[in-house]
């Protein structure tokens, strides 16, 4: 086999182990998740407004609290400006789906 | 000098937010008021309500009790334990929730 054959077929096989710890995303999840992925799916990142800190973790979180937040930030119960905002676009059943993606799945 | 104040006010900056707290004092409040309903370590939450804490990031855990003291985030029940927490406690309980773990996760 050529070099870079096997060069290529390891890379492949890393792209799949990368990609086996992120679940797979259903279709119709990736609109409204695409608004989460900004904020929550950069490892590390930090709110700029209105205080710094790190936004929290999603992964593995109970998804009856998820809803429940999501539902907070819409009725300004919780007040967060972007939250509130991302919030306020979305059903009852869109939180739930985005509730079981985060939540739904062990590490 | 002028070069010497930036940077001594900047670590200063740099160690308030840093200050952290020491989650061995944060283990013993915990005990007294969160682990009832989020567990000793926050990972055993006793209702699908409560959030785990074990390993969610330090900072969001003090903003969050700050926020509930502050009534920013209301909730009845939260709002009645963060009242009684000093800024120490917080950061203290934060220290001791961030350090444990669980299955919480970073996912994309």
């Amino acid at each position: 086999m050529p070099t870079r054959t096997v060069i290529a077929v390891a890379l492949l096989a890393l792209c799949g182990a990368a990609q086996a710890q992120q679940p797979a995303v259903p279709s119709h999840l990736k609109n409204n998740l695409s608004m989460c992925i900004g904020c929550h799916g950069i490892a590390g990142y930090k709110t700029a407004y209105p205080e710094v800190y790190h936004v929290p973790k999603l992964g593995g979180q109970s998804p009856t609290y998820l809803v429940n937040a999501l539902k907070a930030y819409r009725s300004g119960e919780r007040m967060h400006p972007s939250m509130r905002g991302i919030a306020a676009s979305l059903s009852d059943k869109d939180m739930e789906e985005l509730a079981a993606y985060y939540g739904g799945t062990g590490k | 000098m002028k070069r010497l104040l930036v940077v001594a006010a900047v670590l200063l900056l740099a160690g308030n937010v840093q200050a952290g707290g020491n989650a061995a004092s944060g283990k013993t409040k915990a005990a007294q008021v969160c682990a009832a309903c989020h567990g000793p370590e926050g990972n055993k939450p006793v209702a699908p309500e409560n959030p785990i804490l074990a390993g969610q990031h330090q900072d969001y855990l003090v903003k969050a009790l700050k926020d509930y003291k502050a009534g920013r985030r209301n909730n009845a029940i939260m709002k009645g334990f963060a009242a009684t927490l000093s800024h120490q406690d917080m950061e203290d309980l934060a220290a001791w929730f961030s350090s444990q773990q669980s299955n919480l996760h970073f996912q994309r």
